[in-house]
């Protein structure tokens, strides 16, 4: 199964960032990476919400330690490094099947247009958040969501991180006020080391290909 | 989450250290290593030992307020 990593963080200038991309993305084969999704915040704009789909899989501290982890950092000018989240998809649920973007298998890539929450967060026990949302799914369908992804982090059997995709923003402003039971999660969203909720839409999902 | 790439240190890990008493970056460090190499995840590392912070005590005036029944 692959692995997907993802950080959420500040770029001092983010259109000279983007503008430079192209030039980080050959390097990223060399961390087995065959997609990047990235995400902008609706709120700030520099703030920016990246998963990067790795194929490869090997000791992950070995790989986050890689010299190109850090260079991919160091081109978006972000001094300080945040956490990083690194896990394994364990739930998918389409909610709206219809919006499933053709030939988009990247992590939680989204149909353009659509705003993208995303949350890290302990929630003690994944199994039962996922039986809390497919017992919600019709609700979270009536209230907008279209997607529903789960991930489990490889370190910590206990924490999750979770992108939505809701239909309109201001749906995804309603759902944020109430989310209701299978949001038990959100009340741990922020603390300590874990990022605010971020609250986007997508930029690009690219593949990444190695010559 | 990882925090410490250039050590592999995870969350769990540091606020094991926060928890065992560790009140600074460099505490920390030298419990777990996490921050030690190139030190750009240090303010993480403060974010987490804030959190763990207890509410500081009320200042002097709150206090006499509190003594003399002053609002």
């Amino acid at each position: 199964m692959s692995l997907v990593l993802a950080a959420d963080y500040r770029v001092p200038d983010f259109d000279h960032w983007w503008a430079g991309l192209a030039a980080d993305l050959p390097r990223l084969p060399g961390l087995g990476a065959h997609h990047v999704v990235v995400y902008r915040s609706l709120q700030d704009a520099s703030r920016v919400f990246v998963t990067i789909g790795v194929r490869e899989r090997g000791p992950v501290d070995a790989l986050l330690r890689s010299p190109l982890m850090l260079s991919w950092f160091d081109s978006a000018g972000v001094e300080e490094i945040p956490p990083m989240f690194a896990g394994e998809m364990v739930e998918k649920l389409d909610l709206s099947p219809q919006t499933e973007p053709p030939g988009a298998p990247a992590a939680g890539s989204t149909a353009a247009g659509a705003v993208i929450v995303a949350a890290i967060a302990p929630v003690g026990r994944p199994d039962r958040l996922r039986a809390s949302v497919h017992a919600a799914a019709a609700r979270l369908a009536a209230s907008g969501v279209q997607r529903f992804w789960i991930y489990r982090a490889l370190d910590d059997q206990a924490e999750v991180m979770i992108l939505l995709q809701i239909a309109t923003e201001r749906q995804a402003g309603q759902w944020i006020r109430h989310p209701g039971a299978a949001a038990g999660f959100m009340a741990e969203v922020g603390a300590g080391a874990y990022p605010p909720l971020f609250v986007g839409r997508l930029v690009q999902a690219i593949e990444v290909r190695g010559d | 989450m990882y925090i410490c790439l250039c050590l592999g240190v995870t969350t769990s890990t540091v606020q094991q250290a926060i928890d065992a008493g560790a009140r600074s970056t460099r505490q920390v460090g030298e419990a777990c290593g996490a921050g030690s190499v190139c030190g750009r995840c240090n303010h993480t590392i403060r974010t987490m030992i804030e959190a763990a912070a207890p509410d500081p005590p009320p200042s002097k005036p709150a206090r006499l307020r509190r003594r003399w029944g002053r609002t």
